[in-house]
């Protein structure tokens, strides 16, 4: 099968400064892909390639099986994007506006965009210019997803949404997956991320850090645990757990008659609930692995210490 | 009707404009024009024109401005409607690029299903009809004034002033567009649109005070367009020029937005 996107070497320079320095991309057709990185990674740069807004220094890049330097006008009909920095400061409607873009990829269907005008709660008669910023957005996630694109390219999708209205969003994507389309988003929510991705890639620095499904992240990320065990017992019980591979920044705290450890475990779950079985436990806490930490441990060093600041 | 979208919108977005121009046209065709009788036969009015230095006369062309053609020239083809058509270019020139792309709003026009020379066309066609009808206005007014102001124009040199007019009007359009396509920015495609008006008008201003400065006025269209006084002569093949320049920038736009990065 085509890969929906499908980039190899892909670099980017503007005079001196490297915004893409070599992406390796395959997206297969029918999945959510999702990017994440700090600002600057290359992601909005990535996205601009994929709709010959930018051309590329250097390396290849196929869109729905073309080039897009040379595919012209036709590809883009059939990707819906959403760029990152939305600029929506026209006189007219909402409506006529989307209309607008709808006859730009030659569509004549505006029922779908009164469709998703109304899931998302927007009010197509307004000026878009009077329009506060979540609704800007909303006006630029329907032209997006309005002509039934194979691919959707969405660049910080939820940006100035409010929670309900992301959730909506959020069963939007899934409903295109389902319907076969494509779904290639930017954020750097990591937890909308986490609801909607098949695969994630990480990128900093313009490059690729590492691709992984979200179960694979999810498995690589830490664990806080904290075992509450009786006063005196916990030195024993840290020097046990220090010894096991995955566990690392073991402490003790006491507290109120009782010593607090407290560890971040990585995998090895059998060896931690091994070495818990002769301790004696008053209370266990495993919180839910982070995936924004697992991600922040690809930024740096700050890995292993306090990821989540 | 799907034909033609950006060119459709781009009319649609500016007609609030289009009548602003037109009105502001009107009010200065409507003031001047009808002083014309009440000065071009006036000996005191010649007296002062004849007392103000030589090479200030020559410079605003009011050398002939006791005929009706003249007069025309001095005060609406060659001073404030050129002004005027002038700055309506440069705004629209600058803006179907460069304004759009600085705004940051031609990355999701160029997200749709359009092509780079599609946009840049149907933009400039939009430019070329707003001007006709700019132009078209001026050249019916001093068509309608032509008997009550006692300007004695013919119909020839009323249509010869009118593409001379929309000439000059379109150089400084394109060359913005031009400088738009190349660059993306606004303050570049100003510059390139109103530097062409300017650098024209000036020449031709050099060129009228001595005739070791004359050839300057070949290099400037403002000189293409009024050297040889189209209101009362009639069509110069120099006005030509004017578009065959406008051509050529329309065509290096084309060219040179299909090359570049945009919003970068």
């Amino acid at each position: 099968m085509t890969p929906a996107i499908e980039t190899h070497a892909l670099a980017k320079r503007y005079g001196r400064e490297t915004a893409l320095q070599g992406i390796d991309l395959a997206v297969e057709p029918g999945r959510v892909f999702g990017v994440i990185g700090p600002n600057g990674a290359g992601k909005t740069t990535t996205m601009r390639i994929l709709l010959d807004i930018i051309r590329p220094t250097s390396g290849s890049v196929r869109v729905l099986g073309e080039d897009p330097r040379t595919a012209g006008p036709a590809l883009r009909r059939r990707i819906g994007y959403l760029p990152g920095e939305l600029t929506m400061d026209a006189r007219l409607s909402a409506r006529a506006l989307l209309t607008h873009y709808a006859q730009l990829n030659g569509s004549r269907d505006t029922a779908r965009i009164s469709t998703f005008a109304e899931r998302l709660g927007l009010d197509l008669g307004r000026p878009v210019r009077s329009l506060s910023k979540g609704n800007k957005q909303k006006v630029g996630l329907v032209q997006a997803f309005a002509h039934s694109p194979d691919l959707l390219v969405l660049d910080e999708p939820t940006s100035g949404l409010d929670p309900l209205v992301q959730q909506e969003f959020l069963t939007m994507v899934r409903e295109a997956r389902d319907a076969g389309q494509t779904v290639f988003l930017s954020s750097h929510v990591i937890s909308e991320i986490e609801q909607v991705a098949d695969e994630v890639a990480v990128l900093r620095d313009g490059r690729i850090v590492d691709v992984s499904t979200v179960d694979r992240l999810r498995a690589a990320a830490l664990r806080d645990v904290r075992v509450t065990v009786p006063a005196s017992a916990g030195a024993t019980l840290a020097s046990r757990l220090e010894r096991l591979d995955g566990a690392q920044g073991v402490t003790v705290v006491t507290a109120q008659g009782h010593d607090i450890v407290s560890a971040r475990l990585r995998e090895g779950i059998p060896h931690f609930l091994a070495a818990l079985t002769e301790a004696d436990v008053l209370d266990l806490v495993v919180q839910e692995p982070d995936l924004e930490r697992a991600v922040l441990q690809f930024y740096g060093t700050a890995s292993s210490e306090e990821a989540t600041a | 009707m799907n034909a033609f979208p950006l060119f459709r919108r781009a009319l649609a977005d500016s007609w609030r404009g289009l009548i602003g121009w037109a009105l502001g046209l009107a009010a200065v065709v409507g003031m001047y024009l009808p002083l014309y009788p009440s000065i071009g036969g006036n000996p005191e009015f010649i007296a002062i024109i004849e007392s103000l230095p030589q090479e200030l006369v020559s410079a605003l062309s009011y050398d002939q401005i006791t005929t009706g053609a003249g007069y025309t020239q001095g005060t609406i083809y060659g001073l404030i409607g050129f002004v005027l058509v002038t700055i309506a270019a440069v705004a629209w020139g600058s803006s179907a690029i460069a304004g759009d792309e600085e705004r940051g709003a031609l990355e999701l026009t160029l997200a749709h299903g359009v092509s780079r020379h599609q946009l840049v066309l149907e933009r400039l066609g939009a430019i070329v009809v707003k001007m006709l009808a700019l132009v078209g206005w001026v050249t019916l007014l001093v068509a309608v004034l032509n008997g009550p102001s006692e300007l004695g124009l013919s119909t020839e040199g009323i249509l010869a002033g009118g593409l001379a007019l929309l000439g000059t009007g379109l150089v400084t359009a394109t060359l913005g567009l031009l400088g738009g396509a190349l660059t993306g920015r606004r303050m570049i495609a100003i510059g390139a649109g109103a530097g062409i008006a300017v650098a024209g008008y000036a020449l031709n201003a050099l060129g009228n005070q001595s005739s070791d400065l004359e050839w300057l006025q070949s290099i400037s269209p403002y000189h293409w367009a009024f050297g040889a006084s189209p209101l009362a002569e009639g069509w110069d093949p120099a006005i030509a020029l004017l578009y065959a320049v406008a051509i050529a920038a329309s065509a290096a736009a084309v060219l040179a937005f299909r090359r570049r990065d945009i919003g970068v």
